[in-house]
């Protein structure tokens, strides 16, 4: 970084100030910010606008307290990928982002972003200590020599269900198992309302199938993490219960191409019983449906003779090596990851916290359904890709759509189970051999 | 004679080559150096952050395993050969109406190329919708109707996804190729009807004799821009199916989407590049017919 060698009085009183201010409330080292400096931070836009604006007004007014010109860049996380992938290749990336875990840890081999350890161990440290599922699922220690990511938010799925229709069928608590939500679904299915609202198309929701197969005793790969294991008895047991569901046309028409929001409409417009999501569905019913709102309960997802397999998706801030301000972005971080702003910040996101003292945050005192349900995620969930190794082949397999697209084959082009597994069982070799 | 000037001729050669530099590098720079570093990438295990290293034929044969290629092979081929002839066949119709001396004439012409006017996410987008199971438009006008009393899921099984894409591309896309056989249409002297009419020829006659000659040359270039197009149109499968059910919609460019989403650059680029034969045969073919038609 090219700084000013003489500085005036100002700019050094200035600085003095910020670095005060920081240093108050860290017992990280103070970085020292370069006044007048440029800083762009990419934040991730999620369902809420007031926690996307409080994100983007934070940063803004912690730039200018500091003195530092923030630009804030707020992209939508479907492009999230395509963006980066972009400013990579063309090096202008900015001075920190916030990004999702494939990504990071697909970067972090890469060595594009800095270690941020000592951040990361002061923030810890600071509030009560990180929880396991953000600690473990970001670790990037031996990709990358040192943790590159800083845990922010812990999303995944839920099970939302319409309390006003099943409890009318005598449906008071929510099903434990897959084979139980069927039995819910049945009882309620009467097209065109059809209970069973998972997608099994080509999108992020239809890996959400990943975990129903893995709580079925089904694998993606060996305890290696180098050999395709889809073809098995327990992906057969699974795949029986996703046609048993079909032929009893539970699942909507169309989940076979459902897009990003295919759940969502079809919940919010009130044509299906059930759907697995991350809690966006509930706070977009909160202002649009009131009464949809009021009758949509949350639970975690149903156990398979496994066991429950639910996935926590923990989100992260980076720094890339490229920061031309690369004090300054730690400084961001560093502020963004303070109680005063996280608190606020969960109350109008839809994330589960990363850290044991935001557990206590008002939030999470359980009258929020949702975020009762994000911190039971947080606390009983599975590590990503578990019990598979989340290497780069699985997260390979995962954005090929292998399950969804085993059950398209099943239930759209009528295979049997068995040449279905073979399919899929050839592919995902095929990707796993491409990463020996 | 010099040597320069054996090579590069007169003065006037000289000069010639002098304006031609500045587009030749243009070309060269925005054309074909991307075009061969595209190619260049395909054979290389590149991902973002990595320039990775040569690996032959390593993609190629990754993706020659892979059902989901040989599946968008398929299915490129008939969205575009489908999407052409549908293309012709409503565009022709509709510039030979409009053609005529119909009242509300350039009002029909305007509207005519509404949807080509429309952007194509909103104009995907509203096809979605229509096509919709649940209080989709194509539903209840066939439901309403009597029609078809069922409920129809378009998009989401084999038999109707890709036809339903075929439909919503040629919607789009239709509008260039009325309005561009119309031009040519407008271009054909009247002399040449009226003569055929002395001669006593029927109106199948005049069209085949008269008016097809005349707008071949249009037709062959709309083709092969249209087919071009097509073949590496991305929004019409993506906002309707994302490829598919069960890769019935599946279509290079959104393979090629899918291998940019794992980050393997080199794996995308030789998605894009093994459409290339394909393209290449279809653009030798239709410039040797405009060829063949310039010389006859």
């Amino acid at each position: 970084m090219v700084r000013d060698k003489s500085w005036t009085r100002r700019q050094m009183l200035g600085t003095t100030a910020a670095v005060g201010l920081l240093g108050s409330r860290s017992a990280l080292a103070a970085p020292a910010l370069v006044k007048g400096s440029k800083l762009t931070f990419w934040g991730g836009l999620i369902f809420s606008d007031k926690a996307n604006k409080l994100l983007a007004e934070t940063v803004r007014k912690w730039g200018a307290d500091n003195g530092i010109q923030a630009e804030v860049v707020m992209i939508n996380q479907n492009e999230t990928v395509q963006k980066v992938s972009a400013a990579v290749a063309s090096n202008t990336m900015p001075d920190a982002l916030d990004i999702g875990l494939d990504l990071l840890l697909l970067l972090s081999r890469q060595g594009i972003f800095l270690p941020i350890d000592d951040i990361y161990d002061s923030v810890g440290k600071a509030q009560g200590g990180w929880y396991k599922a953000a600690a473990d699922a970001t670790d990037t220690r031996k990709v990358a020599g040192g943790r590159t990511g800083l845990p922010f938010g812990i999303s995944g799925n839920l099970l939302l269900r319409r309390n006003d229709v099943l409890a009318k069928a005598g449906f008071s608590k929510p099903p434990s198992t897959w084979e139980e939500l069927v039995t819910q679904a049945s009882a309620v299915n009467k097209p065109p309302f059809h209970a069973l609202g998972l997608a099994l198309s080509n999108v992020g929701d239809g890996n959400t199938q990943i975990g129903v197969l893995q709580s079925y005793g089904g694998r993606i790969a060996d305890d290696t993490g180098t050999k395709a294991a889809i073809k098995s008895d327990a992906t057969r047991e699974y795949l029986r219960w996703v046609k048993n569901a079909w032929d009893k046309k539970l699942f909507p028409p169309g989940v076979t191409t459902w897009d990003g929001a295919g759940d969502n409409n079809a919940y919010l417009s009130g044509q299906t019983a059930f759907i697995a999501n991350t809690g966006s569905v509930g706070i977009a019913a909160r202002s649009q449906d009131p009464e949809l709102f009021n009758s949509t309960l949350y639970s975690s997802l149903p156990a398979g003779p496994k066991g429950t397999v639910s996935a926590v998706g923990p989100n992260v801030r980076a720094i890339p090596k490229t920061s031309k301000n690369p004090d300054a972005a730690r400084a961001l971080l560093e502020h963004l990851a303070q109680p005063e702003f996280m608190s606020a910040y969960y109350t109008d996101a839809i994330y589960g916290p990363v850290t044991k003292d935001q557990a206590k945050f008002k939030v999470f005192d359980g009258k929020d359904a949702i975020h009762a349900g994000l911190l039971d995620l947080v606390e009983r969930g599975t590590a990503p890709a578990s019990p598979d190794i989340y290497n780069a082949a699985f997260a390979d397999a995962w954005d090929n759509f292998l399950v969804p697209k085993m059950c398209q084959r099943v239930v759209i082009d009528n295979w049997d189970f068995d040449r279905a597994m073979d399919e899929a069982q050839r592919v995902t070799q095929a990707i796993y051999d491409k990463y020996k | 004679m010099s040597a320069a000037r054996a090579i590069f001729g007169s003065s006037e050669t000289r000069f010639a080559y002098t304006l031609l530099l500045p587009v030749s590098i243009l070309l060269a720079g925005l054309v074909a150096y991307p075009f061969g570093y595209a190619i260049y990438v395909s054979f290389t295990d590149r991902v973002v952050g990595n320039d990775g290293q040569w690996i032959g034929l390593g993609n190629f044969h990754y993706l020659a395993q892979s059902p989901a290629f040989w599946a968008a092979i398929q299915n490129t081929v008939v969205l575009v050969v489908a999407s052409d002839v549908l293309k012709l066949a409503i565009g022709l119709g509709l510039a030979l109406l409009v053609n005529q001396r119909l009242p509300g004439r350039g009002l029909l012409r305007s509207a005519l190329m509404l949807p080509w006017a429309m952007p194509a996410f909103v104009a995907f987008l509203v096809w979605r919708v229509i096509y919709q199971p649940i209080g989709g438009g194509l539903n209840l006008l066939l439901t309403a109707s009597g029609i078809w009393p069922e409920v129809v899921d378009w998009l989401g099984q084999r038999s109707t996804a890709m036809p339903a894409v075929i439909a919503a591309s040629v919607w789009r896309g239709f509008p260039f190729w009325f309005v561009s056989i119309l031009a040519a249409l407008q271009n054909i002297p009247l002399e040449l009807y009226e003569a055929a009419r002395v001669d006593g020829a029927s109106a199948w006659q005049r069209f085949w004799a008269v008016t097809w000659p005349s707008i071949r040359p249009v037709v062959i270039v709309t083709t092969l821009l249209s087919s071009i197009w097509t073949a590496n149109s991305f929004e019409n499968v993506w906002l309707l199916t994302q490829g598919g059910p069960s890769d019935a919609t599946i279509v290079f460019p959104v393979l090629a989407y899918f291998g940019m989403q794992t980050q393997r650059i080199g794996e995308a680029a030789a998605v894009s590049v093994a459409m290339l034969p394909v393209l290449a045969i279809l653009v030798f073919a239709g410039t040797t017919m405009m060829q063949r038609g310039e010389d006859e």
